[in-house]
């Protein structure tokens, strides 16, 4: 068998760097505050956006400064990718938004649901609740909401890739094509 | 069998506390569904040149596999530093610090290390394993643990799929590229060996939009 022994000073010399790093104290309660914000509001609407924000500031560039391809292939491939991310974005931030809307809706606590609901009513509430739902953390429901939203968003997103973001992307490809193709010939 | 209540209530155990390994998991399935969504939108699409295809065919495909594969390697790797400065205390608020004072569990400068003492900010250091976690500690650190994750999570995301990615995409589509043409127009490949046709849905699509297979279909004899 391979001995592993050599792995241990090494394990142990990384920790006594980590060690010897000065911990960093954030003492400014607006920082604070804003970080436990992120944690507890930014759901995954708020993630797509800000990585199609940050794609489309990054992604197209990098397209056209790709010089192992010719030019043409280059101009397609700009227009493409602008043209996938907008589409992306909006049916990913839109698909989220509105199913995590929907989950909450429909995994009420009991002390959420009106007492004079009808019993069909009452039973669609609390169709997503958890059985094991800690009434008293607010925050731990809330996160739950946000992902059930995701994943269920996601299975929709099989259909939707096909439906919308696909054909989307085409269509604003072939746009930003012949944008591109009228500026040349001015 | 697949319990619908279960699987709720898994998703509650397992997500409610940790937002950000959720953005990760979810991240990575969201990628796979729209490079395959892609894929089929570049062959659909007949106002792009074939030569053009060549080069956006492989660039997609590669646009999933290198996502997914950045998304572990190296998001899961920004989280996993985010998470280890929060929780070994490296990385705390004011309020997490005057509690660990009271402890006696930092090290103030110039102060002796005690031999075999594990101090807040040492790699073996756990804040959710001290004593009267639940009910002391967790209210003021999880908020600020939680935010850290998500922004290192968001970090690692940003970096991998918007710069890792399409970095690696384009130089792995251009050779597809370049070998793809090259095979078109039965030339030598840039090692100077004669490229070989290979059949791959590529080269079927590329093809079947060139119109160079027989237009009455491929089993004639």
């Amino acid at each position: 068998m391979v001995s592993l022994n050599f792995i241990s000073p090494i394990t142990n010399s990384c920790k006594a760097v980590y060690n010897r790093i000065p911990s960093a104290v954030i003492a400014k309660n607006k920082v604070i505050d804003r970080v436990a914000y992120i944690g507890q509001k930014w759901t995954s609407p708020h993630q797509r956006a800000i990585m199609g924000l940050t794609a489309i500031v990054m992604q197209p560039v990098i397209d056209w400064k790709n010089k192992n391809v010719d030019e043409k292939t280059r101009k397609v491939s700009v227009a493409r990718t602008f043209a996938k991310i907008i589409a992306g974005t909006a049916t990913g931030v839109a698909l989220r938004y509105g199913f995590i809307k929907g989950i909450k809706a429909l995994s009420r606590p009991a002390s959420e649901i009106p007492k004079d609901a009808k019993p069909f009513v009452k039973k669609l509430m609390h169709s997503l609740t958890p059985n094991n739902l800690n009434p008293n953390d607010k925050d731990a429901l809330e996160q739950y909401r946000n992902a059930m939203g995701t994943i269920l968003s996601l299975v929709a997103m099989v259909f939707t890739n096909f439906l919308i973001d696909a054909p989307l992307t085409k269509f604003l490809t072939n746009k930003f094509i012949a944008l591109q193709e009228k500026g040349e010939h001015k | 069998m697949f319990s619908f209540s279960k699987w709720k209530a898994n998703i509650y155990t397992k997500y409610s506390k940790d937002p950000g390994n959720m953005l990760v998991h979810t991240g990575v399935i969201g990628w796979i569904l729209s490079s395959a969504a892609q894929v089929f939108a570049i062959v659909l699409n007949d106002k792009i040149p074939t030569e053009q295809k060549m080069f956006l065919i492989p660039q997609e495909i590669a646009d999933g596999g290198v996502n997914i594969l950045s998304f572990y390697a190296f998001t899961s790797g920004i989280k996993y530093i985010g998470a280890k400065l929060t929780k070994t205390c490296k990385l705390r608020t004011a309020e997490v610090t005057k509690l660990l004072k009271d402890r006696g569990l930092i090290l103030e400068k110039g102060q002796q290390r005690v031999k075999g003492k594990v101090y807040a900010g040492d790699w073996d250091f756990d804040i959710t394993k001290l004593k009267n976690y639940k009910s002391d500690i967790e209210n003021k650190f999880k908020p600020f643990n939680n935010g850290a994750e998500v922004i290192a999570g968001l970090t690692g995301s940003i970096i991998s799929s918007n710069l890792i990615t399409p970095l690696a995409r384009n130089y792995y589509a251009s050779k597809r590229q370049k070998d793809m043409i090259a095979q078109m127009r039965g030339e030598k490949s840039h090692d100077n060996v004669p490229v070989t046709p290979r059949v791959s849905i590529n080269n079927f699509t590329n093809n079947a939009y060139s119109k160079i297979i027989h237009p009455s279909g491929n089993l004639k004899v």
